[in-house]
């Protein structure tokens, strides 16, 4: 009874969340001080309007001198089309400019995620198995420090390490301007090199509240009874650590990945705007500065669409790695 | 610790207690050294944060301890201005959280029946709500200003401090020193003052610490992203605006413009976070071993 109704009652769940996202990015912009006519009325700017019919013509082109309920309707029915909008800040449609951005920040958010959730399972056995010692002391007040800092600080802190004061890595962006690469290969050397410091900074970000966890799962698992078994049938340490212990502390480190997930994509949109990298936090901010709505929603929305997906996939994950999961 | 302490030994003892714990002496060390910052700065300090009082990514000297910007406004001004803001916030958001989550949280634990259900209904509902875009929203309609930050955070968090109130009193309310005082005749208000607050002093603290540090890292956050108020000073928008000056890297001005506001920013949040790790082992039911009636 119970499995029959839940994909139901999760698919009614993520249809909500997904509607009233829908209604948030319209409202959310809208709300925002300032509009995107701001530039046009600005004399400084090179593109002022001083017709005040001109004006209106500008704004009856966007649709934005209707009520807000028909605005809102013609949005969403663009949606069910896949149409975005058009970008009032770049004279471009939005899907295009995300179509854009987004792979990088998808480069971004899922190695940082997978690195991070592998990177806390291995460390947070080895803290729980050695607890009170000298490296899980050490290990649990850094990444405690680490959870306290924001994505942005941390970033400006490894920028200035590994790009300043010893500079192997490039200061931002994802790729060499104007670079003439001899091979692929080589083209795929200099975006790695361009990956590192942001991909650096989101894994230790997320590691350090996936680690906390990890280790507290593990604790609590080290005094159950087949651990106890498997020392005793006498299998090897390496064994009992990863298979026994962390198989058992797997399902609450997923779920908690499931939650770090929209901490990533939040994560991603500070740290792109330290190293100036193109993706959807760039076009986020960028549409911020501009008050550019179109791109504003589309970019929101994509990102919470992202966000939902991934956390489907972990659900997933979830139900694969503990079946009882999908029954309760 | 096993007899119920007095109300005038209890708050005295926690802070005994957490000076005892080496974690939270160096996160009140941090705490201090950001505190003398925000009021020591601005007496020693000639300019204002936003003047223009020197020639562009001067370097330190005598009269500009940090240099200049690249408009040429006082960085050390900037450094102690924005340490007065993280700070006012961080006390008014941590204040705000706890007054809403303490008073409720306790007349919720208290009367419990109707009142209970209640509260712990609107709880729940106030738990989902999703907090960075409600706050980007208050700030974009009611213009973003410091004290409306606090405010606006402390709206978003007191129900966590709410539900662990309830938890507490609930639990005390049975506790035979309690249950003797209201037998002896003691009044509502009689034992919430001389019992429940001394001994949820401890989880109180707690609460303020977390809440004044995602004050904090909500105010700095915001203003990175150019959402903070525009006239105010703000460790976030120093550093927004070094990161988006271009040249930044080729001169050596980053030491003094961009370095100071990002230490900073860490000593602070990691001065709340190792304080309030040393409260919480003290305060938490699950971690400290004095209160073995406690339940989890």
């Amino acid at each position: 009874m119970a499995e029959r109704r839940r994909p139901a009652v999760s698919a009614a769940l993520s249809g909500l969340t997904l509607a009233a996202l829908v209604v948030l990015v319209f409202a959310l912009p809208r709300a925002l001080p300032g509009d995107p006519l701001a530039a046009l009325d600005d004399p400084a700017s090179g593109v002022a309007i001083t017709d005040p019919e001109l004006r209106e013509r500008v704004l009856a082109h966007y649709g934005l001198d209707q009520p807000l309920p028909e605005q809102f309707a013609g949005y969403v029915g663009g949606l069910a089309t896949g149409d975005l909008g058009w970008s009032i800040a770049r004279n471009a449609p939005v899907s295009g400019l995300v179509a854009a951005h987004l792979p990088w920040t998808l480069l971004l958010m899922g190695p940082a995620l997978l690195l991070s959730t592998a990177a806390s399972y291995v460390l947070g056995i080895l803290a729980a198995w050695h607890r009170g010692r000298t490296g899980d002391r050490v290990a649990l007040v850094g990444l405690t420090a680490l959870r306290a800092i924001p994505e942005y600080v941390l970033a400006t802190l490894l920028l200035i390490a590994f790009a300043v004061l010893l500079p192997v890595l490039p200061v931002g962006g994802a790729r060499t301007p104007f670079a003439e690469h001899g091979s692929g290969l080589a083209a795929l050397a200099d975006v790695g090199a361009h990956l590192v410091l942001p991909l650096a900074t989101l894994t230790l970000s997320l590691t350090a509240t996936l680690f906390l966890l990890q280790r507290h799962t593990v604790v609590g698992v080290l005094g159950a009874d087949h651990m106890l078994l498997a020392e005793a049938k006498g299998l090897p340490l390496r064994r009992r650590q990863f298979v026994h212990a962390g198989r058992s502390a797997l399902l609450p480190l997923l779920t908690a990945v499931g939650l770090q997930v929209a901490f990533a994509a939040q994560g991603a949109v500070f740290v792109e705007a330290v190293f100036a990298y193109p993706g959807m936090g760039s076009l986020l901010l960028e549409a911020v500065a501009a008050r550019d709505y179109p791109v504003l929603e589309g970019a929101f929305l994509v990102l919470a669409l992202v966000v939902l997906a991934v956390n489907l996939l972990v659900d997933l994950a979830a139900r694969w790695v503990d079946p009882r999961s999908a029954a309760s | 610790m096993s007899a119920p302490p007095t109300d005038a030994a209890a708050p005295e003892g926690g802070l005994r207690a957490l000076w005892a714990s080496p974690t939270a002496r160096v996160g009140l060390g941090l705490l201090g050294a950001v505190a003398l910052l925000a009021l020591a700065g601005p007496l020693l300090l000639a300019h204002g944060p936003r003047e223009l009082v020197a020639a562009p990514l001067a370097a330190p000297s005598a009269g500009l301890p940090l240099g200049a910007n690249a408009v040429g406004q006082d960085l050390a001004a900037q450094l102690a201005a924005g340490a007065r803001t993280s700070l006012a916030v961080a006390l008014l958001a941590g204040a705000g959280t706890v007054a809403l989550g303490g008073t409720i949280g306790l007349a919720a634990g208290w009367f419990g029946g109707t009142v209970e259900a209640a509260t712990m209904r609107v709880v729940d509902l106030a738990l989902v709500v999703p907090r960075l875009p409600l706050l980007v929203l208050v700030g974009a309609y009611l213009g973003p200003s410091a004290p409306l930050i606090a405010a606006t955070i402390a709206l978003v968090f007191w129900p966590g401090t709410a539900r662990i109130v309830r938890a507490q009193t609930r639990s005390l309310r049975t506790r035979a020193h309690v249950r003797a005082s209201r037998g002896f005749g003691a009044g509502a208000r009689h034992v919430m003052r001389r019992h429940l607050l001394p001994e949820l002093a401890l989880v109180l603290a707690a609460a303020l610490v977390a809440a004044a540090s995602r004050a904090v890292l909500l105010e700095a956050g915001l203003a990175f992203l150019g959402l903070g108020d525009p006239t105010g000073a703000s460790w976030g928008r120093t550093l927004r605006d070094a990161i988006e000056f271009s040249g930044l890297f080729y001169t050596p001005a980053w030491q003094w413009w961009l370095l100071p506001p990002t230490l900073a920013i860490s000593a602070l949040l990691i001065g709340l976070t190792l304080t309030g790790v040393g409260l919480e082992g003290r305060s938490n039911p699950r971690t400290s071993r004095h209160r073995p009636g406690a339940t989890p």
